[in-house]
């Protein structure tokens, strides 16, 4: 239950941080509103609807810190993209290649932002959006001027290298008329420890922009993320969200999509991968509001053991969103007797003419595929890893970037095909 | 190599093999024919190791070992291979790599190391020009949008490759045109050795002018009701089934309506 004190104490928490912009008027104000907001709302709890499958008592019972800096100290992959590095929630320059005119941390861009900070959040915002508004220290800014092609792909690695540590990390991509990116957002922390990241990426994609936004998240295993991912289209845009969710001990995305102009168009990609005691929850909303825009949504989820799944995918095609195409599908296999999958399809059509299909599914592995892998002297175990990878990989499959779709298959291998990565 | 004695085998409850006796011996082919419902399938399934399949009585040797006591994937690792009546489609599992996993899951199980991959490549290239295969099929997903006779003709690649004892044909004339029904034909007559038996299972004598036979068997109502050698079979062709005694009216008239 939350309580007046427990909202305090999480107040309290930040209470003597050092925030940037301290002076300037229109982030105060915006943070004032959102800390009126959470201490409204608090933090949720399993009483509201969209919570109800979601136990944070665990992240509740623990007490956490904001660093003010930190730097590096694990070693990361070398990569030959232009590369992020936050620690904690804060850029470490040292470590960070590829800052530019266009790529910024939030910290320095706060005139860049204003307009579009804030712009794409939910109107009554839950407690940790509202944490993140009001606490928000740093992120990543990726401001493109009309025309202009992020040429590759940029990675931002969020590390989270301190115990105990919340980070309330905002990012900004406003993507101006005409122009593209790919960005490729990377979570991991230290194996064992507990911390916070709670992080929300905005994007405003103008006329015609193309991005295409990746999310990795590969936390510790007792680690709470709390995500949202926030996204308004202009006419004839197109974004691509992909949310890959490997880790983490309670892991929450809200993933919001506004197509605010006609012709726009919005894909959707998830994959959980679930086991131990793991809890992953994905609430996806696509807001039609004008006519001729087309979503594409494709969540599958794997469940080993005792983990756990929520997906709430809500379309809601406003009365004048006449000629809106939308589709959704979510698919659960569930490997072990103690997984749960809860998945709830929301559909809230208002328009007439309209195409909307939604699909979802919660199985095992299928008998006959894995007789005919068997009878092939494939054993038991392998099969159902083959299966197991198969059913996955298809939300990577639909990645259209090379060398992004190559890693992330390697990834996915390592997860689930032990022994047996050499066939992919 | 296999020796069927008294094979009683029920499905839910229901009995479809009803005492089976057949001794298959090296490098022989055996058609088993029959009707629709008569149990074919059902004899080639619990033979691979399908589960679903109770077996209530009777044994099934292969070289000297209780088969019944194998699970499905030991069945195939000791040689024997079901080419399926509907192969299944795997999305997501290249055929490449189905293959590869089974071949070496195959050598782990008699001790072998793993297949180099130059090898493994030139011999798959190899055994899909036996059946006329485009290299192409190779990386797609198994079976996925595969046509009719693709599907076939994979299985008869999946058996070039993994070189089994025995193998199992359940209907894989079914579906076929005269074109890649020759082409099936003649990758699994390539296939015939003096070491190698096959047990051809078929509703129709067709398959059988390709693939000709030691001896056919007819199936009917879970029993073998009648032996004999290929010309049998044309027998079947010419008078169908309700001539042979043991097949019932019901089982006639199925097997005229499919």
């Amino acid at each position: 239950m939350i309580t007046a004190n427990e909202n305090q104490s999480w107040v309290n928490a930040h209470a003597g941080v050092a925030l940037p912009g301290a002076d300037v008027a229109w982030l105060n104000e915006q943070r004032a509103a959102a800390l009126a907001q959470f201490e409204k709302v608090g933090l949720p709890g399993v009483r509201d609807e969209d919570w109800r499958y979601t136990n944070l008592r665990a992240l509740k019972s623990n007490d956490y810190a904001l660093n003010s800096a930190s730097v590096l100290n694990v070693e990361l992959a070398e990569t030959t993209n232009p590369r992020l590095v936050f620690v904690d929630g804060h850029l470490d320059v040292a470590a960070s290649t590829g800052l530019s005119d266009s790529v910024t941390s939030l910290k320095d861009s706060l005139a860049i932002v204003e307009g579009a900070f804030g712009s794409t959040l939910p109107i009554e915002p839950h407690g940790f959006t509202a944490l993140n508004t009001a606490y928000a220290h740093d992120g990543y800014v990726v401001n493109l001027t009309p025309n202009q092609v992020l040429d590759g792909v940029l990675e931002v690695v969020f590390v989270s290298q301190s115990a105990n540590a919340v980070s309330h990390t905002r990012n900004i991509i406003i993507a101006q008329a005409n122009t593209q990116c790919t960005i490729i957002e990377r979570h991991i922390g230290a194996q064992g420890s507990v911390y916070l990241n709670n992080i929300i990426t905005e994007i405003v994609a103008g006329d015609n922009a193309h991005i295409d936004h990746y999310k990795i998240q590969q936390e510790s295993d007792d680690a709470f993320h709390m995500g949202g991912v926030f996204i308004n289209q202009a006419s004839n845009s197109q974004v691509k969200n992909h949310n890959i969710a490997l880790s983490g001990l309670v892991t929450r995305n809200d993933i919001y999509c506004n197509l605010l102009g006609p012709g726009a168009h919005m894909e959707m990609n998830g994959l959980v991968v679930g086991k131990g005691r793991q809890h992953i929850d994905n609430h996806t909303e696509v807001n039609h509001a004008v006519p001729n825009c087309t979503s594409d949504e494709y969540y599958k989820t794997v469940l080993d053991d005792h983990s756990r799944s929520v997906f709430r995918g809500r379309i809601i095609v406003a009365q004048d969103a006449q000629l809106t195409n939308a589709d959704q599908q979510n698919n659960n296999l569930l490997l072990s007797k103690n997984a749960e999958a809860d998945c709830k399809p929301q559909l809230e059509i208002y328009a007439d003419d309209v195409k909307c299909s939604h699909g979802a599914t919660v199985g095992q592995l299928d008998p006959t595929s894995l007789f005919y892998l068997k009878s092939r002297g494939i054993n038991a175990e392998s099969a159902n890893a083959l299966l197991t990878f198969a059913f996955a990989n298809e939300v990577i499959e639909r990645i259209k970037v090379d060398r992004v779709r190559e890693e992330l298959t390697q990834i996915l291998a390592g997860e689930l095909l032990s022994g047996l990565e050499e066939l992919i | 190599m296999l020796k069927v004695t008294n094979l009683h085998a029920s499905v839910d409850g229901k009995e479809i093999l009803k005492g089976i006796t057949l001794e298959v011996k090296p490098g022989e082919v055996h058609a088993i024919m029959g009707p629709n419902g008569s149990g074919k399938s059902t004899l080639s399934n619990v033979i691979a190791g399908r589960d679903g399949y109770e077996v209530t009585a009777g044994s099934v040797e292969y070289l000297g070992k209780d088969l019944l006591e194998l699970e499905a994937e030991e069945r195939a690792c000791e040689g024997i291979f079901l080419a399926f009546q509907y192969p299944v489609e795997i999305p997501g599992v290249s055929n490449m790599a189905m293959l590869k996993a089974a071949m070496n899951s195959i050598r782990k199980y008699h001790g072998q190391d793993e297949i180099k991959a130059g090898d493994f490549l030139k011999l798959i290239r190899q055994k899909a020009d036996l059946v006329e295969m485009k290299h192409e099929f190779l990386k797609r997903a198994v079976n996925e949008g595969f046509s009719g006779g693709e599907k076939k003709r994979n299985e008869i690649l999946q058996m070039a490759m993994l070189e089994p004892k025995l193998a199992l044909l359940d209907e894989t004339d079914s579906g076929l045109d005269i074109d890649a029904l020759k082409i099936v034909s003649h990758g699994v007559n390539a296939l015939r050795s003096p070491e190698r038996s096959m047990v051809l299972v078929t509703h129709y004598q067709r398959l059988l002018d390709y693939i000709v036979p030691d001896y056919v068997h007819v199936l009917a109502n879970g029993q073998i009701v009648k032996s004999g050698d290929k010309s049998l079979a044309l027998e079947l062709e010419a008078k169908g089934y309700s001539w042979i005694e043991g097949i019932d009216d019901n089982q006639t008239t199925a097997a005229q309506a499919s």
